[in-house]
């Protein structure tokens, strides 16, 4: 663990190569050892053999008796048994074969080993007894030829380790690197894993049972871990689409609260208005009166009364925000009918560059609406539209369909107006229905407008929806509920204390 | 001549009726609340009240139901702006101007005028609930 950066296959074959330079050394001089051994007796054997033969000759025959018969055999010692040196010592005496090799020394009593003092000659020494004579019979045997033999079996066996040891390497690195594979295949997915892609099942080819059973143990947890993390990214977005929700509900119950208080404060203000210009409107009415018909001051009074008359509209308007909704006829009403009225004055009126197209549904419900504030409604939202087109060229899409209620209940009726004018950002949005409000510069409207239509509409009962994107354009639903009763018994909460 | 009392909180309102009945030929008293108008009648009756429907102290609603037990011979019309009570009186059921005047209708006012009006229609109310073709 010391090390991490190995891989596994330099590993297995660190080790097997350690493992080998140990084993193979030992077995190389093991074998040797028992090579030379053997080619060692082996020659000794049948050099003492040999030997052996040749000391009886002299003690059964007569060759000890003639000096040329002891040189014969000495010869044929030599010539038989490769032979390199043969003498046969009594006394002082010593008669030696001709045929030596010139440069052998004579054997001194240590060198009676195999392969010893480095000359590659084997000494044998033995004594000859034959009727009462003591003699000695030395004999050197050539024992290159067996050190030659050792050489080439040892040559060979280094050899054949050598090239042992080539193929267990190889095949080493061949097993580790298949053992490696499915191991760095596992590595590879859980790192997957770890990164958070855990989308692809672990499939391992392998035939070994442990990393078989690692890999579906490593299986197992990663399909659970996609268990835990679906439900977790459910419950996240659960939970975000609640608090969206809850953001949009609030949203609404501030625009809601922000309404009413302006539609109080409006209504207080209207009150008034209508206060102050009862004396404006008598008191002109009179001087009117009084004034010749010659006077110059009439023209002024008149204007006074013109301007009073507007004031009084602009509070009705006001009013009408504020629900006060002062000569509302309410009745079952067919939008289609209202809105062919509307379309048919908004063509003659509008600018010709929009084009007005409808969505018109065959069939849907009636609903309790004063039809006169209904056509307010569309001129109002239609003009708008056009409006937010400036000049140029555009559509406003007309809608009228029947809307599921999904909260159960009444039938909805849902008035649409699309433009693709400029559209709104989110905050103008938030205050399109606040009277007074305006993106229009001044002297091109009241923005009295749409806190007009909000009124109106939710005196009827209905909601207004509004979508829009700047640089796309705007959307407003009015969704009405369908009329379910045939009168209307608004029973007003007087109440001063 | 017919007789006309106002009941309007507002001074400004009050004279600028009382002058236009006048010049065609009423004889006008005026009150600032309803106890004050109450009193007034009772001290010498009038043909026709008009009155005030959002009023301090008392309203105008309960103003007419008074009246229509008190003196149920006296025409009323019924007047209003609309609007509310202000913000401290603020009621989250907004009442509407035809329902102030629909509850003057019901609690018996003759005649229910929008404000602001104008000479011709306040004379026009004031001649209908007196049921008379005024000179």
């Amino acid at each position: 663990m010391a090390r991490l950066n190995i891989s596994f296959t330099r590993v297995v074959s660190a080790w097997v190569i350690t493992l080998h330079l140990i084993l193979l050394p030992a077995l190389y001089f093991g074998l040797g050892y028992v090579i030379r051994k053997s080619h060692e007796e082996l020659f000794v054997e049948s050099a003492r053999t040999f030997a052996r033969v040749i000391a009886d000759e002299f003690e059964v025959g007569a060759a000890l008796e003639s000096r040329a018969r002891t040189e014969d055999l000495l010869d044929l010692a030599i010539l038989h048994a490769d032979g390199k040196y043969a003498e046969v010592i009594e006394g002082g005496d010593s008669i030696r074969s001709k045929l030596e090799t010139a440069n052998v020394v004579a054997p001194r009593a240590t060198d009676l080993n195999f392969d010893e003092n480095g000359d590659s000659i084997y000494f044998v020494v033995l004594p000859i007894l034959h009727a009462g004579r003591n003699a000695e019979l030395r004999i050197g045997f050539d024992a290159e030829p067996t050190i030659e033999k050792i050489h080439l079996a040892q040559r060979r066996l280094l050899a054949l380790l050598g090239t042992y040891f080539t193929v267990a390497i190889v095949i080493a690195l061949v097993l580790s690197h298949r053992l490696s594979r499915p191991i760095q295949r596992l590595r590879d997915v859980s790192r997957a894993i770890a990164r958070g892609d855990y989308t692809q099942p672990i499939q391992i080819a392998t035939g070994i049972r442990e990393l078989h059973d690692l890999a579906a143990d490593l299986e197992k947890m990663r399909s659970e871990l996609v268990g835990v993390n679906i439900r977790l990214q459910a419950q996240i977005k659960e939970r975000e689409a609640s608090e969206l929700r809850r953001e949009e509900l609030q949203k609404q119950l501030r625009q809601k609260q922000r309404l009413e208080t302006v539609g109080t404060l409006a209504g207080g203000v209207a009150h008034e208005f209508n206060n102050v210009l009862v004396p404006i409107i008598l008191f002109t009415d009179m001087a009117l009166q009084d004034l010749p018909a010659e006077s110059v001051s009439r023209s002024d009074l008149e204007r006074v009364l013109a301007s009073a008359r507007r004031a009084k509209d602009v509070v009705k308007k006001i009013l009408t925000f504020s629900r006060e909704l002062g000569d509302s006829k309410m009745s079952a009403v067919d939008l289609r009918v209202v809105l062919a009225e509307g379309l048919s004055l908004l063509r003659a009126l509008g600018p010709p560059s929009v084009e007005i197209r409808t969505q018109v549904a065959d069939r849907i419900p009636l609903i309790r609406a004063d039809p006169t504030l209904a056509l307010h409604i569309i001129i109002n939202l239609c003009t708008n539209a056009f409006q937010s087109m400036q000049g140029s060229n555009g559509v406003v899409t007309v809608g009228l369909r029947t809307r599921e209620n999904t909260a159960g209940g009444a039938s909805l009726v849902e008035l649409s107006v699309s433009d693709s004018g400029h559209g709104m950002d989110s905050s103008t949005v938030e205050r399109i229905f606040e009277p007074f409000f305006t993106t229009r510069s001044v002297g091109q409207g009241t923005g009295l407008g749409l806190s007009v239509v909000h009124g109106i509409v939710e005196s009827f009962g209905g909601v207004v929806e509004v979508e829009s994107q700047p640089g796309v354009g705007s959307t407003f639903r009015i969704v009405f509920p369908e009329d379910q009763h045939t009168e209307h018994p608004e029973e007003p909460a007087l109440s001063g204390e | 001549m017919h007789s006309v009392l106002i009941i309007d909180d507002e001074i400004d309102v009050r004279e600028a009726i009382r002058r236009v009945l006048e010049r065609s030929g009423f004889s006008v008293r005026t009150a600032e609340g309803a106890t004050d108008g109450l009193e007034l009648l009772r001290l010498q009756a009038s043909d026709v009240v008009i009155t005030d429907i959002i009023m301090p102290k008392i309203n105008g609603v309960d103003a007419i139901h008074t009246l229509r037990t008190e003196f149920p011979q006296v025409r009323i019309i019924a007047i209003s702006g609309g609007g509310n009570f202000g913000i401290t009186h603020y009621k989250p059921n907004a009442i509407t101007t035809s329902a102030y005047l629909a509850a003057a209708e019901r609690a018996g006012a003759h005649y229910v005028l929008t404000k602001p009006f104008e000479s011709v229609d306040l004379l026009r109310a004031v001649e209908t609930v007196l049921g008379v073709g005024h000179a």
